[in-house]
């Protein structure tokens, strides 16, 4: 098993009244899964992808990672355990504007030390990969939206993480450049990777081998 | 629409409230600081502007060619004026004139003041006006004198009803009663010939013994030249005069060596414009006008205004990033280039007038502390003469325009597409970055200025003068009696305290007094063939034993000794200058067939201001000459006991006579008031740069981390830590700072180097200086922008990211 959602409750306090952003969610990972999380606007996708990927707390209830209770985790630990397992996508592609594709990629391997031969080789082979070797020079402002997206989950796979979480990665994206990047998504999965997604749309969902529905914070 | 400005204007302000303090906070003490020393530079610079005849009228001196070089004289021979008046052309009037303490007595009362001998044309050169008598002359006969309202006021309790009373004054040994002719209004604070009475001349007690003598010279002399006669001119008129009257003298400066100057003279006089008397010297041998302190002065207000102003065009730039959506707004609904440029820019006039209103008030409140802290008579009537009031509003207009124009410049010129995108291309903010370059680089050479003004002045401070002064009090003679009789009955008084170990005397001070009076005198005579100059002090009995000076060869004056008034004692120098193998065996043949003989060697010793190298001295020994100093030594225990034994010996010695005694430490450190007053405003100046710089820093990193919010989430997500964050984004500022470093540094060394080039002992230029400075200017920037970027580094990235 992956991981392991117990009972997590994340609330905010707002006015003296407690509103639920995730409530009671209990959820169970295996590796190998393709999972997308569906549900109308406000309804905690986001949040649970984030708390999944540690980036977020919640209030109450447990997190297992790999058998490491997260929720018992010091914040330096926690950073640790995501860097070395699980890379993210965005909607947005969150690419730093004024690094080339290449030093965007390279960036992950600088943060974990790795040293500067090994990364040059890792990136090499990252780029061929994804067939974007002539445009490991260009700056992110020079590239389409898809391509974007391409480098996006490049840099999200270059540490060899055992999950990938996407929030909405087609969702600023075109319906071609979408369904590539959805086959991409498909293609890696059968590679082994684990992936968790947040979509809207239905067909995308379709791409995953589970789907969780959530309403105002809670599974139906 | 104006309305509509102002309230989108304050708005504004109120909603970046951290901005907009940090501006106004700098701004307002900026322009309080610099309003401060912009006062005290422009009062030093109106110094004797206010003599309506400052176009025509000159101070004379002479430059001589002598063995040792070009010296200059300001002090003349008595008959020189009457002689230039009638024998040289173009002259309208001229004055001698020389500044000597003087007593006066009154019924019983017994004050001493600062008296002005003059001839009765320094009225006519100089515009010192009266209240009652004639303004035009107002010591008509050579028995009355003038005073000022301030000493009638001292005097009499009223500067009423004054004139016509009978005085006396003590010149020298004796009382002679004047009558006061008429009341003088106070002498303006920057006037550089100050004094409260004004006595004819011919009352000088060295006038009748030099009234024909040419080699005897102790006073200055004024002239006013005739309409349409040059300073070249004159000079040129009195070439065959000097050649006349000082021949004796040409001719042994010829034969002891002396090189002429560029026109093959050996004597020339010039003329010194009294608007440029107070900032003239003549040390080195050439007449030097010196204006640097005041626009020093000067130039460290503009600078702080400099580095507030950058700070507000940095703020202001950075901040119009949140205003882009607004100006497109703007745009869409029909406003043009001018109509947002006038209101970008009433915004910074607000923040300005509102800074400088403070700033005046704050000035006001400082005004009494900062007088006494720099030692300034300036006042604010100084600054708000209207010729000065139209410059600041010039200068006032000039930065809003530049610090508030760029920006709101920048911001109209934008298209309405791109601003209601958001997106504000500011060209790589090179000159964000130039800016801070330059206010650090202003830091760091303000930072080593303090530390090498302070290193100096230590070092003039700890350095070994060569005499005690930890335990020697001097007390300036300021009283009625006979000064050998006072330092006798002081010696008599003091003799039971165990805790007094000596009593001399000399006719001049070591470093300066509490009577704030500054002496040198000098002489010159023939020695095998050969001139010599050297440096004159009278002193008493027990005047090495008291000062600990240390005897080299011989011995000193001593009470066993009969023939001591004809003995002389010399110092290194001295004897080095007259080159005998054994100083001992000099014999000085004087004029009137007495022979004076060395009797010993002192070590040297800095008997002159420490900044300057020692020169040769002479001690004499002669009662026909008075003493004007009496010299205390006490031992190191019971300081205040002992200091407070001779004061009330002093009490019953001289019950009439202020006593101003000090201790020698004293004395010296003041003699360098100058470099202290200088100290004081370089380091007031550097730490409120440093202070300011780092507000603008401050206020940019805040605005640099809000700007790079996505791209630190970013980093943190995929994976970075948060001092790697922390140590990316300070080092862009650190960076600058380094840069300012390599800039201050040979112009900070290169402008210090000069400035020390005026001390003959310095203290040595080390880069441990420059180091300091920059380090601290490093350290400082790293605290100021560590804490805005270690707390943005080390937020949670999801906040950041969340955005879209």
């Amino acid at each position: 098993m992956l991981l392991q959602l117990n009972n997590i409750f994340k609330w905010v306090n707002s006015g003296g009244q407690r509103i639920f952003l995730l409530k009671d969610i209990n959820l169970e990972v295996e590796e190998g899964e393709f999972i997308s999380i569906m549900g109308p606007s406000g309804s905690g996708k986001s949040t649970l992808l984030n708390v999944i990927g540690m980036l977020d707390s919640f209030d109450e209830g447990q997190y297992n990672f790999l058998d490491e209770s997260v929720h018992t985790l010091k914040e330096k630990h926690r950073s640790n355990l995501y860097k070395e397992y699980i890379g993210f996508v965005f909607q947005s592609y969150h690419l730093l504007d004024e690094l080339t594709v290449k030093e965007n990629l390279e960036m992950p391997l600088i943060y974990k030390n790795f040293k500067g031969a090994e990364r040059k080789a890792m990136v090499a082979d990252m780029l061929d990969r994804f067939n974007i070797v002539g445009k490991k020079d260009l700056f992110p402002a020079q590239l389409s939206g898809g391509q974007q997206q391409l480098v996006g989950i490049a840099r999200a796979l270059i540490s060899n993480p055992k999950l990938i979480l996407a929030d909405e990665p087609t969702g600023n994206l075109n319906s071609k450049q979408g369904e590539e990047i959805m086959d991409l998504f498909k293609q890696l999965n059968e590679e082994g990777v684990t992936i968790i997604q947040v979509t809207h749309s239905e067909k995308n969902a379709e791409y995953g081998s589970r789907i969780i529905n959530l309403l105002d914070g809670r599974m139906i | 629409m104006i309305k509509n400005y102002l309230k989108i204007a304050w708005r504004n302000l109120v909603k970046n409230k951290v901005f907009t303090l940090a501006n106004i906070v700098g701004l307002t003490s900026a322009f309080a600081v610099a309003i401060l020393l912009a006062m005290t530079a422009l009062f030093e610079l109106s110094y004797d502007q206010f003599h309506e005849n400052k176009g025509s009228a000159y101070q004379l001196y002479l430059s001589n060619q002598t063995p040792r070089g070009t010296e200059i004289g300001t002090s003349n021979p008595v008959p020189l004026a009457p002689a230039l008046g009638t024998e040289v052309s173009g002259i309208k009037s001229i004055a001698r004139s020389s500044s000597e303490d003087v007593l006066v007595i009154y019924n019983n009362k017994e004050l001493n003041l600062d008296a002005e001998y003059v001839d009765p044309s320094f009225f006519e050169i100089f515009t010192y006006p009266t209240i009652t008598g004639d303004s035009n002359n107002p010591i008509p006969e050579k028995n009355t004198v003038s005073i000022t309202v301030e000493a009638a006021q001292k005097m009499f309790g009223t500067s009423e009803n004054v004139v016509g009373k009978t005085i006396s004054l003590k010149i020298r040994r004796e009382e002679h009663p004047f009558i006061i002719a008429s009341i003088l209004k106070n002498i303006p604070a920057n006037s550089s010939v100050d004094f409260e009475i004004v006595i004819p001349f011919e009352n000088h007690p060295d006038y009748l013994s030099n009234i024909d003598a040419w080699d005897n010279m102790f006073h200055a002399v004024y002239l006013q030249l005739e309409n349409g006669v040059t300073p070249e001119q004159f000079e040129e008129n009195t070439i065959a005069f000097t050649e006349l009257h000082y021949e004796g003298s040409i001719e042994s400066d010829i034969r002891d060596g002396a090189v002429p100057d560029a026109n093959g003279k050996y004597k020339q006089f010039h003329l010194m414009p009294i608007g440029n008397m107070h900032f003239a010297s003549y040390r080195s041998g050439v007449a030097v006008v010196n204006r640097i302190f005041p626009y020093l002065i000067l130039g460290i207000a503009l600078v702080i205004i400099f580095i507030v102003s950058a700070n507000f065009i940095n703020m202001n730039i950075a901040l119009s990033e949140n205003r882009l959506k607004e100006i497109g707004m703007r745009k869409t609904l029909g406003a043009i280039k001018r109509q947002l440029f006038i209101q970008f820019w009433l915004e910074s006039i607000f923040v300005f007038a509102t800074s400088i209103i403070a700033g005046l008030v704050v000035a006001n409140l400082l005004l009494k502390p900062f007088k006494t802290l720099f030692r300034t008579k300036a006042t604010f009537a100084d600054v708000t003469q209207p010729s000065v009031l139209i410059l600041f509003a010039m200068i006032v207009f000039c930065i809003t325009l530049v610090a508030g124009g760029y920006p709101a410049l920048l911001m109209s010129k934008l298209s309405t597409l791109k601003a209601l995108k958001g997106k504000l291309d500011l060209g790589k903010n090179r000159l964000r970055n130039s800016l801070i370059v330059l206010q650090f680089t202003i830091a760091i050479i303000l930072i080593s200025g303090t530390l090498v003004l302070h290193g100096q002045i230590e070092f003039m401070r700890n350095k070994d003068l060569g005499y005690n002064k930890d335990q020697v009090v001097s007390i300036p003679l300021n009283g009625k009696k006979d000064s050998y009789r006072v330092v006798e009955l002081l010696r008599n008084e003091l003799k039971g305290n165990p805790d007094i170990l000596s009593v001399s005397g000399a006719d001049n001070n070591l470093g300066m007094g509490r009577d704030g009076s500054l002496s040198s005198s000098a002489m010159g005579f023939d020695y095998k063939g050969k001139g010599v100059v050297t440096n004159a002090l009278t002193v008493d009995y027990d005047y090495a034993k008291t000062l600990d000076l240390e005897l080299v060869a011989g011995r000193m004056f001593s009470r066993d000794f009969a023939t001591d008034s004809l003995g002389l004692v010399i110092n290194e120098a001295m004897a080095k200058q007259l080159g005998e193998e054994d100083p001992l065996s000099v014999k000085i043949p004087m004029d009137d067939g007495t022979t004076f003989s060395v009797i010993g060697v002192v070590k040297d010793y800095n008997f002159q201001e420490v900044s300057r190298a020692i020169q040769p001295l002479t001690l004499f020994m002669n009662n026909d000459w008075d003493l004007y100093y009496a010299y205390v030594k006490i031992a190191p225990s019971n300081i205040t006991n002992s200091f407070e034994a001779i004061e009330k010996a002093w009490g019953k010695i001289e019950p009439q006579a202020e006593f101003l005694g000090s201790f020698l430490d004293e004395n010296v450190d003041r003699t360098f008031r100058r470099e202290k007053t200088m100290a004081t405003i370089v380091t007031s100046g550097s730490v409120l740069g440093i202070l300011l710089s780092c507000i603008g820093l401050f206020a940019i990193s805040m605005l640099v981390v809000a700007q790079r919010t996505k791209e630190i989430g970013v980093r943190k997500v995929i994976g970075a830590s948060v001092s790697s964050v922390a140590l990316l984004l300070t080092k862009d500022f650190l960076k600058l700072v380094g840069i300012a470093f390599v800039i201050a540094t040979p112009i900070a060394w290169y402008f210090l180097n000069e400035w020390l080039q005026n001390y003959a002992s310095r203290v040595a230029l080390s880069p441990l200086f420059f180091l300091g400075a920059g380090l601290l200017a490093v350290f400082i920037a790293f605290v100021t922008v560590g804490t805005r970027t270690i707390k943005a580094a080390s937020a949670n990235p999801v906040k950041s990211l969340r955005t879209e």
